[in-house]
């Protein structure tokens, strides 16, 4: 069996119903003027599957689509065509928000209320009893690190607290789907870091998140599956891991050899008893792929990536 | 102060307006659900758009059948502490520097100062209320929008009918709190403006009845006290010290006195009895001409305002007040009479000279008169009489009021002007009697209540303009429709075609042609069309005089009391000393209602149509 066929994608059972908590089914949208003219075709035909406990990520560069995706998926923009549905609900229905965490890009919060007043008043908008809002308050500022800074006025926050707590709003109701815009977006690199790992820390709590980002290596990191817009139309859908492999490239990793060997490695593995470790596709960086398919795209507009002609 | 249409009672009231107001809201809902399938059939197809609007009204259903009243608080105390943070409750100091420039410009000397100071503090709460729940309510949600906090609330799971009613509730919650701390003000601002006292020396007074000097105790004293705040007072002293001012300015004062002799000292205390909250008794008036012939008005003084009418002096036209359900029970001191007559002077003669009048009872069963009782005419003031509960007939006999004058409650009062030259003017509720008064601090109160309708009023507007424009469109559009609202008794008599000089058309004709709003227009094609095109023009007067909340004033106006779009500005009650009758409150709280529901609705269904991502 030749190496490739040995590491080649295994097809993923088809999802049930219940696994399936985002579906978008030919979505499209266009920005129109105030006297009802196409503007801007955003989104045009989308269609993807997000499943139950992943990360998915969605990826492109602006004017992409991305956003007009997430606005929709969360009923802030009414789809030009198509559906969007949200644990098998439209997603302009109200009660799915009972089920979902977002953090928006800007944190846009109230700047004139505290942590504990924006968490009191978030708890509050989920019906939860005082008892309950007091507990999850306590418990998400101390997650995201801000009890020192609990009584202060959002205004006198700097970026990377605003974005904390952006985050904590967006636990309060423990949300099964946690939709992040940016997350990383003003974090030093140790909060990237710690962010990343309550991303991966939510996903290990069966938890199912929905993020998009520039920063590739942090998609990368932590994303199970990927969608890359492009000018509103979905280039690439997999996973991360297999939409990194490099296909017509053949890497051997060895153990330490002489020189000699080095030099005639192809031929004289085997002859040298050297012991062959691994042999795989080796894998290029997401920010390789990610601009080689923006390349693409705008060379052979509306096709797939590396799709054959 | 006039007020020329009773309130109906509660029941009557509710029998004419509720189904005029399920008629206009009606209208309203068909014709915006009209409207909306048109455009949604061109767009998508009648079949998309009959869909379309069946989930929409199927969704609101949903929507209003599951408000929460924890997320309406939240959302209601998120309107108030960004209120409170963002230091709108300044505007209160800007009420205060309000205040206090008025001390210099309102003149506690005039001849009756109570009316002015409380239509000042009243008009000047109004405006500032009204302005500062205007911009509150009108821009925050637009803000919200623009910097898309609005992300943050519409992805948890509440509904447009919640952040609807959490705005209007928050706001109003704030501006009712500032309000309150206006009316406070404005009560020490009226009290202490108009508290004053007089100087009162035993060289001023002279002992009568008693040929005793001044000062030595047991003699009454008579005189004036020293002038303040522009004017003073007559006094009388009994034996033992204390004694009263006569009426000045519309107050009296009490005096007390200390010491012996000429070491004697007189204390005169604040003012009494200047601030009313008088519950009239209304009749109905009659006329009659110089002939004494009756007449259904008076003479035309050549005033381009035909509220009263005249009678001229010297000669036998009168006006006759007829009052019904009179109760002894109710007088037991005699009869207080109160008149605002207005006199037209066809001569200056000496103008201040007042004007005499007379007047005489009359039982309208039998015809038996009282003996006339004359009185001066005081213009601008209200004059007050008191009638006796035993009198003289006109033979000069003693009568009983209530036996002799009274028959099954009715009394009739005509009334005469004895000056040749001059004349007399009244309207009906020009006479009154005055079995009573109520308390003034509570009428106050019934007037800052009418306030606060207005202000709720307001406030709900401009949330509902910002559910769908931008933050200074819907100010504008609020300020429009607080505006239109100050007209809209003039918009109602428009479309009744009760203004001289037609309509919006014929007035633009006129003005063209430079033609008198007295003079009738030739029957010519033309006219024909500009009355026809004003036919229609004034049915869409009659909507719209509907649509938007009265805010006119209700004193000194008159209005359809069927309407459910009463009039809402009570302040002219209060100002002018009268009680706000309780039933034209609960009126006016009904029509608030009425209009707050329809409002609301609007604003949600807008805000639930609208994308908020942008």
């Amino acid at each position: 069996m030749p190496p490739e066929a040995a590491i080649a994608p295994q097809p993923r059972p088809a999802a049930t119903d219940d696994q399936v908590v985002i579906e978008t089914r030919n979505l499209s949208k266009i920005y129109r003027d105030f006297w009802g003219r196409q503007k801007v075709r955003a989104l045009k035909s989308l269609d993807l599957q997000v499943r139950r406990g992943e990360i998915f990520g969605l990826l492109g560069p602006n004017g992409s689509g991305k956003t007009t995706t997430i606005k929709l998926l969360l009923g802030l923009l009414f789809p030009t065509g198509g559906e969007a549905l949200i644990f098998g609900k439209p997603a302009t229905e109200v009660s799915k928000n009972e089920r979902i965490g977002y953090l928006p890009e800007e944190s846009y919060l109230y700047k004139f209320l505290n942590a504990e007043e924006t968490l009191d008043f978030y708890g509050r908008l989920f019906n939860m009893p005082a008892s309950v809002r007091k507990q999850r308050t306590e418990a998400l500022i101390d997650r995201v690190g801000l009890k020192w800074a609990k009584r202060r006025q959002l205004k006198e926050y700097s970026k990377g607290m605003t974005r904390r707590i952006g985050l904590a709003q967006a636990l309060i109701n423990e949300p099964e789907l946690i939709v992040l815009d940016e997350p990383t977006s003003g974090l030093d690199p140790i909060g990237t870091r710690e962010m990343k790992d309550l991303i991966l820390k939510l996903r290990d709590e069966g938890k199912t998140v929905l993020m998009c980002s520039h920063l590739l290596a942090d998609v990368q990191d932590v994303c199970d599956r990927i969608a890359i817009l492009h000018q509103g139309e979905l280039k690439e859908l997999g996973r991360v891991d297999s939409l990194l492999k490099v296909r017509d490239v053949t890497e051997i990793r060895t153990t330490a050899l002489s020189d000699e060997a080095k030099a005639e490695i192809d031929a004289v593995v085997r002859r040298h008893n050297g012991q062959v470790l691994h042999v795989d596709n080796p894998t290029t960086t997401l920010e390789e792929l990610f601009l080689s398919i923006v390349r693409d795209s705008e060379a052979r507009p509306g096709r797939r990536a590396n799709e054959k002609p | 102060m006039v007020l020329e249409t009773d309130p109906l009672p509660l029941s009557q009231w509710l029998s004419g307006a509720l189904p005029t107001w399920l008629f206009v809201v009606g209208a309203v809902a068909f014709g915006w659900l009209l409207l909306g399938f048109l455009i949604s059939t061109l767009k998508n197809g009648p079949g998309k758009a009959g869909d379309n609007i069946f989930r929409l009204l199927s969704g609101a259903v949903t929507d209003l059948a599951h408000i929460s009243p924890r997320r309406v608080y939240a959302l209601a105390r998120l309107a108030v502490k960004e209120s409170s943070r963002k230091r709108v409750f300044a505007g209160l100091g800007v009420y205060l520097v309000i205040l206090a420039f008025a001390i210099w410009f309102l003149d506690p000397r005039t001849n009756d100062p109570v009316p002015l100071y409380l239509s000042f503090v009243l008009t000047a709460t109004t405006y500032l209320i009204l302005i500062m729940s205007l911009f509150l309510s009108a821009f925050s949600l637009p803000a919200d929008i623009k910097s898309h906090t609005i992300y943050t609330i519409v992805t948890k799971p509440v509904r447009p009918s919640e952040i609807v009613l959490g705005r209007i509730i928050g706001f109003s919650v704030v501006c009712t709190a500032m309000l309150a701390v206006m009316g406070f003000f404005s009560y020490v601002f009226v009290v202490r403006g108009l508290s004053h006292t007089h100087e009162l020396a035993l060289s001023n007074l002279k002992a009568v009845k008693v040929t005793a000097e001044p000062g030595d105790g047991g003699e009454e004293l008579t005189g004036f006290t020293e002038a303040a705040h522009g004017h003073r007072h007559e006094v009388v002293i009994g034996p033992d010290g204390t004694g009263r001012t006569d009426v000045a300015q519309g107050h009296w004062h009490e005096i007390t006195s200390s010491g012996e002799g000429a070491n004697r000292r007189f204390t005169i205390g604040e003012p009494q009895g200047q601030f009313h909250a008088r519950v009239p008794t209304y009749g109905k008036l009659s006329f009659k001409d110089r002939a004494g012939q009756p007449t259904t008005k008076g003479i035309n003084v050549g005033n381009e305002w035909t509220y009263r009418s005249y009678i001229d002096g010297g000669t036998r036209a009168s006006a006759t007040w007829k009052f019904e359900g009179l109760n002894e029970a109710d007088y037991p001191d005699g009869l207080p009479l109160n008149m605002t007559i207005r006199v037209f002077r066809s001569h200056k003669g000496d103008i201040e000279k007042t004007v005499l009048g007379s007047y005489i009872l009359r039982n309208p069963a039998t015809g038996r008169t009282s003996e006339a009782a004359n009185f001066n005419a005081k213009e601008y003031a209200i004059d007050e009489e008191l009638v006796p509960l035993r009198l003289k007939d006109a033979n000069g006999n003693p009568i009983s009021l209530f036996g002799d004058l009274v028959a099954n409650g009715e009394l009739e009062v005509e009334l005469f002007c004895l000056a040749p030259g001059q004349y007399f003017g009244m309207a009906r509720p020009d006479m009154y009697l005055l079995p009573h008064e109520g308390s003034f601090v509570a009428n106050l109160v019934k007037g800052y209540v009418s306030i606060w309708l207005e202000m709720l009023l307001i406030t709900a507007f401009g949330v509902m303009w910002s559910t769908f424009l931008n933050g200074a469109v819907a100010m504008l559009a609020t300020f429009a429709t607080l505006v239109t609202g100050f007209y809209v008794l003039f918009l109602q008599q428009l479309g009744r075609d009760e203004v001289v000089g037609g309509g919006p058309t014929e007035a633009i004709f006129r003005l063209a042609g430079q033609t008198s709003i007295t003079v009738e227009l030739d029957e010519t094609l033309t006219t024909g069309v500009i009355k026809g095109i004003d036919d229609v023009v004034r049915i869409g007067l009659r909507a719209a005089s509907n649509l938007v909340p009265n805010f006119s004033e209700i004193a000194g106006t008159t209005y359809d009391p069927r309407a459910f779009n009463i009039p809402m500005g009570d302040a002219g009650f209060v100002a002018d000393g009268f009680d706000i009758p309780p039933e034209l409150l609960i009126q006016q709280m009904i029509a608030t209602a009425c209009f707050l529901v329809p409002i609301f609705l609007i604003g949600f269904l807008c805000l639930k149509m609208r994308e908020v991502a942008q």
